[in-house]
């Protein structure tokens, strides 16, 4: 049972990590997280990079509508603008996957600051509806200025390279993925310890409120879209290194609504929850897949029969989560902790 | 002769003779041949899905019960994409992770073209799928990969070879989806109407599965075609331009390519389906046709009417299986690059009815197709001309 934890000072109240057991939790993670690529095989080291690039995107959409309360469908179509930039850089200019992924945030960034301007008169649903016209008009730019983003055929780039060595396989490309995404967690952890964080969530909690106090609406709801994009932007650019071939339907609406659920699921308005749901999300559907996969040498057309039975299972789970914790799968994590903290005590 | 002399001899005949067994029976214990399979059971494309799985199944059966390739089982090992592309690739990660796979079927364009590095470095496999992109009859570009009938462009290439030659000099329209899927054949379109004498006066772009095609109409009727060629549809928006054009008057004949060919969902399409005429590289389930064993062989196993997504995914296999045989027969290890040489050596094929005369492979694709036509009082495609083969 965890009796308490005193703060001494003003920064030890704000850390990340405030107690001894977290630090070597997150010490065990990252030892973890180094070791990971040797010892798994293509398939889960593919697995663990699709759920990273998820993490990044689903933690720039958690920023803008989580912490921010601006709700926002064209996630995946900033996405695609970070993709399209880095592979025009890729295949053009051969310039560093660092500096590629920078330019391609900075992209991202620019057209999310664009697209935010109508959050400065409508909010809600109709922002959202807004949000879904830029989604479109996006989609039209990369099948139709087919000198630069190729068209509906896409484009195919070359692999991304450290010091000559091309990375080509998951368990490669990782190595590039995950120190970026725990940079981009970090970062979105520290913003909301800073004045720019905490004017986000007054945005949120009642943004008239936020103005009389002296939060300057567009200022802040602007740089949240930015920021949101940028992340979006640098996913967009991971996602064209891991795959390597973009075209207009590799960002669909379909996977602006998947960012969508993931944030709902996982818990809006939290780093973790971010992180949770974009886990659950990528794999709940593959963790099915396996268990569907276990019944195939006794029955043999279980993939047919079951896939559909897979889908509404999935569906299911996210209503059931929505139902018994609606606050996300980030508050049944803080209910577990509390009670091993406070265990044998209940409250 | 001792007794024991001639226990002792007969002991030892019958022992040889079980050791020649067991090494006989271990000699034909022969490595399984494995095809591995993104199919999109769910999801979008799932109509198809369903029937390509359906289709690979049934080859694979068949090719069992058979003897395998050359005494080597083949076994089928499929999961579920749902259409979409990073979960084909992590089909693909997990089922090459599990198993030594020497063939695969992929579901999507997309698909293809992001697995193909992938394919060209490990070098150990063969490659089919849904997709009839232009793009990937590229044998330098894709070199493990083919395609299991004619491309997109070829489709249309034969049907205007058809409208050549029911009509010289004939006015066509070419009504193509806003897409990958349906920008894909638009070019080699236009270039093989000029090549053919046609006169392609009309290029229209939708967006896919939309209804509302009421101005693409009126550009339509200011054109007056004499042929009107869909391509990148399923089903909608057909029915709807075939509707609104003959409201206006128009005598215009419509024409699909392979992905709205399928006779039930032609047979979706209600009175205008009738005169619909389009491009099939394979017969029908229920074509009657003389000495077409594997078409009667399908009908005893599968007692319904069966898609053309069942009869794609079936001939892909048979394809896949005999680049195998070949192989195999020719002494070389199972690699990407001795498939593609059986594959390439495949010349006159007798596919047993699935496709109506013997087939070879020619560069990446099967260039081969027949234009059907609707007949609604039988509820049919039928059959509207012989077998085209482009050369």
């Amino acid at each position: 049972m965890r009796i308490g934890t005193a703060k001494e000072n003003y920064l030890h109240d704000a850390a990340l990590f405030d107690t001894n057991v977290q630090r070597a939790w997150m010490v065990a993670l990252a030892a973890a997280l180094l070791v990971l690529p040797f010892i798994s095989g293509q398939y889960i080291g593919y697995l663990v990079c699709l759920v990273l690039i998820n993490i990044v995107s689903t933690t720039g959409l958690n920023i803008l509508t989580g912490f921010t309360g601006l709700v926002s469908l064209g996630q995946a179509a900033f996405m695609g603008v970070g993709a399209y930039t880095v592979a025009i850089l890729e295949i053009n200019a051969g310039t560093p996957f660092l500096l590629n992924l920078l330019i391609a945030g900075g992209a991202a960034s620019l057209v999310g600051v664009v697209v935010g301007l109508p959050s400065l008169r409508v909010k809600g649903l109709y922002l959202a509806i807004a949000t879904i016209a830029a989604s479109v008009i996006l989609h039209f730019v990369f099948a139709n200025w087919t000198s630069v983003t190729g068209g509906v055929s896409g484009l195919t780039m070359p692999p991304a390279s450290i010091f000559g060595f091309e990375l080509v396989q998951p368990n490669q490309v990782y190595w590039i993925i995950m120190p970026i995404t725990v940079v981009m967690l970090f970062g979105a952890a520290n913003l909301f310890r800073t004045r720019i964080g905490r004017a986000f969530i007054a945005i949120r909690d009642r943004d008239i409120s936020a103005e009389v106090l002296g939060i300057r609406l567009l200022r802040y709801k602007l740089l949240s879209f930015a920021i949101s994009s940028f992340y979006a932007g640098v996913a967009g650019g991971l996602w064209a290194y891991f795959f390597r071939v973009i075209t207009p339907e590799s960002f669909p609406l379909m996977m602006s609504i998947f960012f969508l659920a993931a944030i709902i699921v996982g818990g809006m308005g939290s780093i973790l929850g971010g992180i949770l749901g974009a886990v659950f999300m990528t794999m709940v559907p593959e963790i099915l897949k396996m268990m569907v996969g276990v019944l195939s040498p006794i029955w043999p057309d279980a993939v047919a029969v079951m896939s559909p039975v897979r889908i509404i299972v999935f569906g299911g789970l996210i209503i059931f989560f929505l139902i018994f914790e609606p606050d996300g799968l980030a508050e049944i994590w803080r209910n577990i902790r509390r009670f091993f903290h406070l265990w044998p005590f209940r409250t | 002769m001792s007794i024991f002399h001639k226990i002792a001899k007969r002991a030892t005949a019958v022992a040889l003779g079980a050791g020649l067994m067991v090494g006989a029976a271990h000699a034909a214990e022969k490595k399984d041949i494995v095809l591995g399979g993104s199919i999109p059971l769910t999801g979008v494309f799932a109509f198809a899905g369903v029937g390509i799985h359906a289709g690979i199944q049934d080859a694979v059966k068949i090719t069992n019960d058979n003897g395998g390739i050359e005494g080597h089982k083949l076994v089928y090992v499929p999961e579920d994409t749902a259409y979409k592309v990073d979960a084909s690739v992590a089909a693909f990660n997990k089922i090459t992770s599990q198993h030594d796979v020497n063939l695969y079927y992929g579901d999507s364009t997309a698909f293809s073209k992001t697995i193909a590095p992938e394919l060209d470095r490990s070098g150990k496999m063969l490659m089919a799928g849904a997709s009839f992109a232009s793009e990937l009859d590229d044998p330098k570009k894709y070199p493990n990969i083919f395609i299991p009938g004619p491309s997109y462009t070829d489709m249309v290439g034969i049907l205007l070879e058809y409208i050549a030659k029911e009509k010289p000099g004939a006015k066509v329209g070419f009504v193509h989806s806003d897409t990958e899927f349906g920008r894909d054949p638009v070019e080699g379109a236009k270039a093989s109407a000029k090549a053919l004498g046609l006169d392609m006066n009309l290029v229209i772009s939708t967006a896919p599965g939309g209804v509302d095609v009421s101005t693409e109409v009126l550009k339509m009727r200011r054109a007056r075609p004499d042929f009107v060629i869909f391509h990148g549809y399923v089903l909608a928006p057909i029915p709807e331009f075939i509707t609104q054009a003959r409201s206006m008057g128009l005598k215009t004949k419509f024409m699909g390519t392979f992905w709205s060919m399928d006779n039930s969902m032609v047979g979706k399409m209600g009175d205008v389906a009738d005169g619909f005429m389009g491009v099939m590289p394979y017969n029908y389930y229920y074509t009657k046709a003389d000495n077409a064993p594997m078409l009667d062989k399908i009908r005893s196993m599968r007692d319904t009417y069966q898609s053309n997504a069942y009869m794609q995914g079936f001939f892909s296999t048979m394809m896949m299986a005999e680049a195998a045989r070949n192989t195999v027969k020719a002494g070389k290890e199972l690699n990407g690059a001795n498939l593609k040489a059986g594959l390439q050596a495949i010349k006159d094929f007798d596919t047993g009815g699935v496709i109506g005369v013997p087939v070879s492979v020619k560069g990446n694709s099967v260039p081969v197709g027949r234009v059907y036509q609707y007949d609604a009082a039988k509820k049919q495609m039928v059959a509207a001309s012989d077998w085209i083969n482009l050369d």
